[in-house]
């Protein structure tokens, strides 16, 4: 492994996909300004061109020209975070003057910024066209404004892409939080950003109000652990929790830090928020809050329980396992049950992000299920590794069903539809593609074959059932009671998704049976970035089932790099 | 030359073309979609003439296509045109298919049943959509029988229910959303579980077997998997252990059990029938249904006999209550199209009955059950469709004295009824008197009450009522003044179309041809049924424990 302290030579090169956001961000605030502005030395009459500020030309204040740049950026991070993959990975350690490991390039790491940064780019070409621009011939106040808003909207965008990488990268609990809150304080700002509607505030509200107490409670927990242990860096923690893991101290620190996190998955009981911010945001940024934000706290949760606090530090299974597993439950079974009681399409899929939550709870707590050094030796690492990739796996297909989804729902949205399902009605006559695509999308967060969302719901069940099934000698001796009671997970697991398909259904059922709402007969907005999006989802949805055989292996050498580095 | 690929374009050919030409029709506008509406239906019918073809040369065994035509003497675990592709290498996931005298029967039910679907609904409206979803219908059921693999077998397993799930919803009746929705989720629920049990299973076998996947060691292969668990059962051994045999085969057969439907999980069946348009039906009754008849011959009672003998109380009782209930609410319907969904229902009471008798002649006779109800019907469903298609509606005393009025219409329904009931010489009768057979062979030997004849005796009864009631309400009754529908508001009575017409005369004369001369399909079926209880039985048996 490569170690590089901050600036040295390679810094730039091994963190490429970062700095390219971070000039991103710049140029999002300095080229909407250009003008024509002219500064004169002071004392002269000589004015020299400074082009900051002043009248500025028709193609910088072009109202789409924001979210192009923001396009073009998170698309060229996720060119490079894809291309670091080509030939090996180059691991690589950022490692502070005093010997602080502060940051991490591996597979792993990797992984979850193709998935943030995939996510993002999809969600900035769907907002293109979303936000209100006022026309040209205004000569209103507004007018000053004519992309001002958006490029507020695409630097917060950017921001939130930057936090994620820093916790994708982190290797100190420290780092981790500060990634984490410059990703939050984005989101709520983003959660809000429509103020023209009661719903878009009120949610930010709610939103900021809970997220800030879940943060709060999780920087509590953060202190107690430095206080506890005298380091935040993951490797040291680890050290101390296998020496002493059992004290109190560090077990309230874990309990607080998993309500950080939780909220980000919006696991029950933290997920009160959740549907209302969906619901209020506009649909990319709700698709950003359910694919991009929830892996980012699936990866939290990934470097805490299974780094931290491994199962191998405490003798037989973890001691979060029962605590998690029951929180699993919980979440499924409520987002499932919930969902099928809402009538708001966006509230439905905040709910069926709840319940995918509760399956990749189950799946963590399958790997805690047991002490994989304690006589697992020579089965090593590999049932963890099944889960580990299942869940990356589900986390990276979310992004293309989930957030298509939400694309869909977003180009109901620019006619003012999408907050009832009836505004779905007759789709299928208005636009048959968009329909179908949606009922594939649906499809495939039922876990219908051959989409990707079956392979990622049958990696789950196969991760869980092996966990389940690793101690038990297969003789016919064997008995039912033999087997582990994670199994039990799965089942509830499969109960559950066979729940949640009335209510994907249904969405179908409105499209091609109901009739369009009045005043909706017409065909929809044409919006060309948001279908493009759509088809790059589509596309990919049905290919990650057909074809999953690369992406499992991408997946698996991401889960490598965490498992293995136990 | 090696020809093991012929059985992919029998998958492949029906389900990309339909996919391409949904797609194609998808841009099409409203009018242009209307004018392409027979050019597509003449599409689909070309294509499921060629897999008709192909399977009947499959049977008759040419030469070039490979393989052998011997079908009857196939040992049992050895499959024809067998073929693997590698397809998730890491889970050790492969395409891989092929046929044996289980499947083959199924595969040719299905590719006759196409041609003969697309003629018998020839004028259903909006066909350049509807004729390409039947033929995805058909690459999705042929894709369940044909493959060898328990991942690609789920993945065809519940690609069925989607172009199934459009034509109820889309050319259904009245109720289409409710019954749509119901058939989905019904079968879906069943299926996960199933989907659970053979994840388990999947991790329970050892590591070394073939065609296991880089890297969990397990392999997904059915007849790999079969062949060690005969092993594994042999003498008296159970494979995996006697309480974890007896849960998973549960989990397995919730999901065939659904699907098949036995009571007490039929409800969703006479829904979907009723609402689904006829084509549907035709392939719902005709091959769908036999999905989960087919399913139980493949795992659970291949994997695990010992639980199937432990069950095989539970399993006779289902059977025979789908046998009596079914019949006996066939008396009480009104709908035609609703009695003749019941009566599936008891016929598939036959199919478990004969499967839960445990020995070859029982199992036969369930396989030519399948066979027989699949030819004979959807020939019903088609006279349902005419029914309500010519008379609007679907009520059995709607129409008075057919007979004088629709003489091919009343033929047809007749010949149907006749068919369904079991009269000699035809195809149904030949398997409801091996399953009687069978069963009081069963009785017997095990020394059970003769009362158990009792159940399907009554139905012999029960069944010709039902039909013989319905028939005189529909074809006969009126005399000199017949009564023509109300819902006709006065029109002259039409009789079926040219197209019905042939549909029609194909179906009874398959009829027939399987009635006189059921050896050209039992022989294969009674090889394989041997050989599948001398492979997996007889070891059992012999061990005593």
């Amino acid at each position: 492994m490569e170690q590089i302290e901050p600036f040295a030579d390679g810094f730039v090169l091994a963190l490429a996909p970062e700095f390219v956001l971070v000039i991103g961000l710049f140029t999002l605030m300095i080229v909407p300004n250009m003008g024509d502005a002219k500064f004169r030395i002071p004392l002269t009459q000589i004015r020299v061109p400074w082009l900051l500020g002043g009248k500025r030309g028709k193609l910088d204040s072009d109202p789409r020209l924001p979210g192009l740049f923001a396009t073009v950026f998170f698309t060229i991070a996720f060119g490079l975070t894809a291309l670091s993959f080509v030939n090996g990975m180059i691991k690589t350690q950022i490692v502070t003057a005093n010997g602080t490991t502060m940051l991490q390039i591996d597979e792993f790491s990797r992984m979850f910024e193709l998935i943030f940064f995939g996510a993002l780019a999809l969600a900035s070409a769907a907002s293109v066209n979303r936000l209100p621009a006022t026309s040209r011939a205004d000569r209103s106040l507004n007018g000053l404004y004519n992309n001002r808003r958006q490029v507020d909207f695409y630097i917060l965008l950017i921001t939130t892409g930057l936090g994620m990488a820093v916790v994708a990268l982190a290797q100190d609990l420290f780092m981790l939080f500060i990634g984490l809150e410059l990703a939050s304080f984005s989101t709520y700002v983003l959660v809000s950003f429509m103020k023209e509607s009661k719903e878009g505030t009120e949610a930010g509200m709610k939103y900021f109000i809970v997220g800030s107490v879940a943060s709060g409670v999780g920087l509590y927990g953060l202190s107690l652990l430095y206080l506890w242990s005298g380091s935040l860096q993951f490797t040291d923690l680890s050290i101390a929790f296998a020496e002493n893991g059992m004290e109190a101290l560090p077990l309230i620190a874990l309990g607080m830090l998993l309500v950080g996190f939780g909220f980000k998955v919006s696991a029950a009981p933290f997920h009160f928020a959740a549907p209302d911010a969906y619901a209020g945001a506009t649909a990319p940024v709700a698709g950003v809050l359910a694919t991009a934000s929830k892996a980012m706290g699936v990866l939290g949760l990934l470097r805490l329980l299974l780094v931290v606090a491994s199962p191998e530090a405490t003798d037989g299974s973890a001691v979060w396992l029962v605590a998690l597993g029951v929180l699993s439950v919980i979440t499924m079974t409520w987002g499932n049950l919930a969902a099928l009681g809402s009538t708001n399409p966006k509230r439905m899929l905040a709910y069926s992000s709840v319940a995918h939550a509760g399956y990749m709870l189950a799946a963590i707590t399958a790997i805690g299920a047991l002490n994989w050094e304690d006589g697992h030796v020579d089965m090593s690492n590999d049932a963890a590794l099944v889960v580990v990739t299942a869940l990356i796996f589900h986390l990276t297909v979310l992004v293309c069903f989930k957030l298509g989804a939400f694309l869909v729902l977003s180009l109901l949205e620019s006619e003012n539809g999408g907050h009832t399902l009836e505004s779905l009605g007759g789709l299928a006559k208005r636009d048959p593609f968009l329909a179908v695509a949606m009922f594939i999308f649906m499809m495939s967060l039922a876990g219908v074959p051959p989409l990707s969302g079956f392979v990622s719901k049958l990696l789950v069940i196969m991760g869980i059932v092996k966990v389940a099934l690793l101690d038990v000698t297969v003789n016919s001796d064997l008995v039912f009671a033999d087997i582990h009671w994670v199994w039990y997970l799965a089942l509830l697991m499969v109960i559950n998704s066979a729940i949640s398909v009335f209510y994907y259904l249904r969405v179908g059922l409105v499209m091609y049976f109901h009739e369009p709402e009045e005043g909706r007969e017409g065909a929809l907005p044409k919006g060309a970035p948001v279908r493009f999006a759509i088809i790059a989802c589509l596309i990919t949805t049905i290919y990650f089932g057909v074809g999953a055989g690369q992406l499992i292996a991408l997946c698996e050498s991401a889960a490598n790099a965490l498992v293995g580095a136990w | 030359m090696t020809t093991d690929w012929i059985s992919l374009p029998l998958v492949a050919l029906p389900l990309v073309s339909s996919i391409a030409i949904l797609a194609f029709v998808a841009y099409a506008s409203p009018a242009a979609r209307e004018r392409m509406g027979p050019s597509v239906r003449m599409a689909t019918l070309i294509f499921s003439l060629l897999m008709l073809a192909l399977t009947t040369a499959m049977f008759f065994g040419i030469e070039f296509i490979g393989g052998t035509s011997d079908w009857a003497s196939l040992s049992f675990g050895s499959f024809n045109y067998e073929f693997r592709y590698v397809w998730i290498e890491s889970l050790g996931i492969h395409w891989s298919v092929g046929m044996d005298a289980l499947s083959f029967p199924m595969v040719w039910l299905t590719t006759f049943l196409l041609p003969v679907t697309i003629v018998a609904t020839w004028n259903e409206k909006n066909a350049a959509v509807y004729f390409p979803l039947v033929l995805m219908m058909g690459g999705a059921l042929i894709g369940v029988f044909v493959a060898l693999d328990l991942f690609m077998f789920y993945v065809f397993w519940e690609l069925t229910l989607i172009p199934m799930f459009f034509l109820i919803l889309k050319w259904g009746g009245y109720d289409r959303k409710y019954a749509s929705q119901k058939f989905f989720i019904y079968t879906f629920a069943a299926s996960v579980i199933m989907l659970l049990g053979l994840v388990t299973v999947y991790f329970l076998q050892p590591e070394d077997l073939s065609y296991a996947g880089a890297w969990t060691g397990r392999t997904f292969d059915i007849p790999t998997l079969t062949a060690h668990a005969q092993v594994a059962n042999a003498n008296g051994a159970w494979f995996l252990g006697e309480s974890l045999q007896k849960i998973l085969f549960v989990m397995l057969m919730i999901g065939f059990l659904v699907k098949l439907p036995s009571v007490p999980f039929h409800t969703w069946l006479p829904d979907a029938h009723v609402q689904a348009p006829t084509g549907g039906s035709m392939l719902l009754a005709g091959v769908m249904l036999k999905m989960g008849a087919y399913g139980m011959f493949r795992l659970p009672l291949a994997f695990f006999p010992h639980a199937a003998e432990h069950f095989q109380f539970w399993l006779l009782a289902l059977g025979m209550v789908s046998l009596v209930w079914g019949a006996i609410v066939c008396l009480g319907q009104t709908n035609l199209k609703k009695m003749v969904a019941y009566s599936s229902v008891s016929h598939m009471g036959v199919i478990l009955i004969g499967i839960a008798t445990m020995q070859p002649l029982g199992w036969a006779a369930a396989l030519f059950m399948m066979f027989a109800h699949g030819i004979i019907s959807p020939m019903l469903f088609a006279v349902c469709g005419a029914f309500k298609h010519h008379y609007h509606s679907m009520e059995i005393g709607a129409m008075r004295g057919m007979a004088k009025h629709s003489p091919w219409l009343a033929t047809s329904m007749m010949f149907g009824w006749m068919a369904s009931l079991g009269l000699p010489l035809l195809a149904g009768f030949v398997a409801e008197l091996m399953m009687f057979l069978a069963l009081w062979h069963f009785i017997a030997a095990e020394g059970w009450s003769v009362l158990w004849m009792v159940g399907p005796a009554l139905v012999l009864a029960l069944t010709a009522a039902y039909y013989l009631w319905s028939m005189q309400r529909t074809i006969f009754e009126g005399g000199e003044e017949t009564q023509p529908p109300e819902s006709l508001k006065g029109q002259p009575v039409p009789d079926i179309s040219d197209a019905e017409k042939l549909a029609m005369v194909i179906m009874a004369a398959f009829t027939i041809l399987f009635g006189v001369m059921p050896w050209i399909a039992l022989d294969m079926m009674n090889g394989w049924t041997v050989a599948f209880f001398e492979t997996l039985l007889i070891p059992i048996l012999t061990g005593g424990a």
